[in-house]
């Protein structure tokens, strides 16, 4: 933190000349703030802000081996970081490009989110009204105080101050190849849109969701990150069974999902962990319900998921 | 393989799969038996206390989430309130030994002499079999159970899910709520709530 004011001063300080220019790149990453069992940095994909414009920060988690952070829905414990941004007049933030999450946790007790690095990109976006004036004419000043859960055995809460300095250009500067690096992969790891040539529906099953998949190509696993919490059942396991042209997933429903849902929103990820993003409504598909009352063998009753078996508790 | 190996194989898979395929309990359902250790030494069953509201609070002395709600003296206050109306409160601790948040009798003893908690009493459970009935996937989890026994409300403390002191205050506490209105005779209007906290520590 502390090295980052410094280079932020210098930035100022040196206002004039071309020099300045190349004192303020150096100040492309402030530096790594420790947060616990890591640190994190605050990085500007490029030295520029513009009127008009939208622009990419990013919020590069570095943690210890083993330590991690959550995703948006963290799952069935955790919290995922958040973010109160302290921005120009003019300047408002998007939304935070969640990277493809991976499953932590335990058999029992499923979590969602990231181990040891990952980059969260934010877009600014700049109104064409922006304007700097007075001493600090020519930069625009970011601030950013970040709360983050860090869990292994434990969970420790941590908080960070973080902040950014960026000149104004009408003509964005070619970003440093490191800088470029990290956001090329920031970038690579978000989940993208389903190629148009697939074909993904749910259906509302009852205790379930059967998430259909026409793919035209063959996956052997596929599993479903749901976006928004209390809506899957995340410690359940997801059956996979292939069907024609691809496969389907079926999702246990949440102890907590009360009322029906119109649409499921999440990532799937494929091999390779290879995410996309799904955003489709649900839809109640009476050849599925019909099929849940026919004869079934007692071996494949006792084997079914429990939500459907009622027992009567123990005796000890 | 002979057909009495065969039986034997497949007693022993379902014995193994029965956890995952018993139902942990959800709202609605008659609340799972159970026989615990307190850290007092004595021994409890759930069933004695058939008649009363029974409130389970999963417990972990090192979670933040915890921490929140013993450090604001709330825990120790919803304790007390309840506690004094005839409400059974049992802080229960799933942790497996070895795991982080075990901690012995004596322990437990020093922990609620320190922090001026109140529950009923503090349930031993380091087998985590209470936690798996009930479903616990984090600390703090909230159950509570009606007189007849039946499950009213499981889920979060409150609709706050930070670690934040300053959320304490104004938050709408679901374990509260729960309780007042079932008492009054009226349906539990939040009976299911996505816990908040830090992972139960069962055994591997």
């Amino acid at each position: 933190m502390r090295l980052g004011y410094l280079l932020l001063s210098f930035c100022r300080v040196v206002e004039v000349g071309a020099a300045a220019l190349l004192l303020c790149a150096t100040a492309a990453r402030a530096a790594g703030a420790p947060i616990p069992h890591g640190t994190l940095e605050f990085v500007a994909e490029n030295q520029w802000i513009a009127p008009g414009r939208t622009i990419h920060l990013g919020l590069h988690f570095q943690m210890e081996k083993g330590w991690h952070i959550y995703w948006t829905n963290p799952g069935d414990s955790g919290e995922p970081p958040r973010v109160k941004w302290q921005l120009p007049a003019a300047v408002t933030a998007g939304e935070i490009e969640w990277p493809t999450p991976r499953r932590l946790g335990t058999p029992t007790i499923v979590d969602y989110g990231y181990q040891d690095d990952v980059v969260l990109i934010v877009p600014l976006h700049v109104a064409a009204g922006f304007t700097t004036h007075g001493e600090t004419r020519g930069t625009a000043q970011f601030g950013a105080e970040v709360k983050v859960l860090v869990c292994r055995e434990m969970c420790i809460p941590g908080k960070a101050q973080l902040s950014l300095t960026l000149p104004v250009e009408s003509q964005p500067p070619a970003p440093d190849a490191q800088t470029a690096e990290l956001f090329a992969a920031a970038r690579k790891a978000m989940p993208r849109p389903v190629p148009s040539s697939w074909g993904i529906s749910v259906a509302d099953a009852g205790d379930s969701f059967a998430l259909t998949a026409k793919l035209g190509e063959h996956f052997a696993q596929a599993s479903f990150f749901p976006l928004q919490e209390s809506q899957i059942k995340n410690a359940a396991p997801q059956q996979f069974a292939a069907v024609p042209g691809g496969f389907r997933l079926t999702l246990q429903k949440s102890d907590q999902l009360l009322k029906p849902i119109a649409r499921l929103k999440g990532v799937l990820v494929l091999a390779g962990n290879l995410g996309y993003i799904i955003d489709v409504p649900v839809t109640a598909n009476k050849a599925v319900t019909a099929r849940r009352d026919d004869g079934r063998s007692l071996a494949a009753a006792v084997f079914r998921p429990s939500s459907v078996i009622a027992t009567p508790p123990l005796a000890r | 393989m002979n057909r009495l190996t065969l039986y034997r194989t497949l007693v022993v898979l379902i014995l193994v799969a029965l956890p995952l395929l018993i139902a942990a309990a959800k709202v609605g359902d008659t609340a799972p038996e159970f026989t615990a250790t307190t850290s007092n030494g004595k021994t409890v069953r759930l069933a004695d206390y058939r008649g009363k509201y029974v409130v389970l609070e999963w417990h972990n002395n090192g979670c933040p989430y915890v921490g929140k709600h013993y450090n604001s003296g709330n825990m120790q206050r919803l304790q007390k309130q309840w506690t004094s109306q005839g409400v059974v409160w049992f802080t229960v601790l799933s942790s497996a030994p070895g795991k982080q948040g075990y901690v012995t009798a004596s322990e437990e003893n020093d922990y609620l002499a320190k922090e001026h908690a109140a529950p009923t009493a503090a349930l031993l459970d380091p087998t985590g079999e209470i936690g798996h009935l009930y479903d616990a996937k984090t600390s703090p989890q909230m159950v509570v159970i009606n007189p007849q026994g039946v499950v009213i409300y499981s889920g979060a403390i409150d609709d706050k899910p930070t670690t934040d002191l300053q959320d304490v205050q104004g938050a709408t506490n679901y374990v509260t709520l729960a309780l007042q209105q079932a008492m009054a005779g009226k349906p539990v209007q939040t009976a299911a709530t996505r816990p908040y906290g830090c992972s139960v520590k069962y055994a591997d």
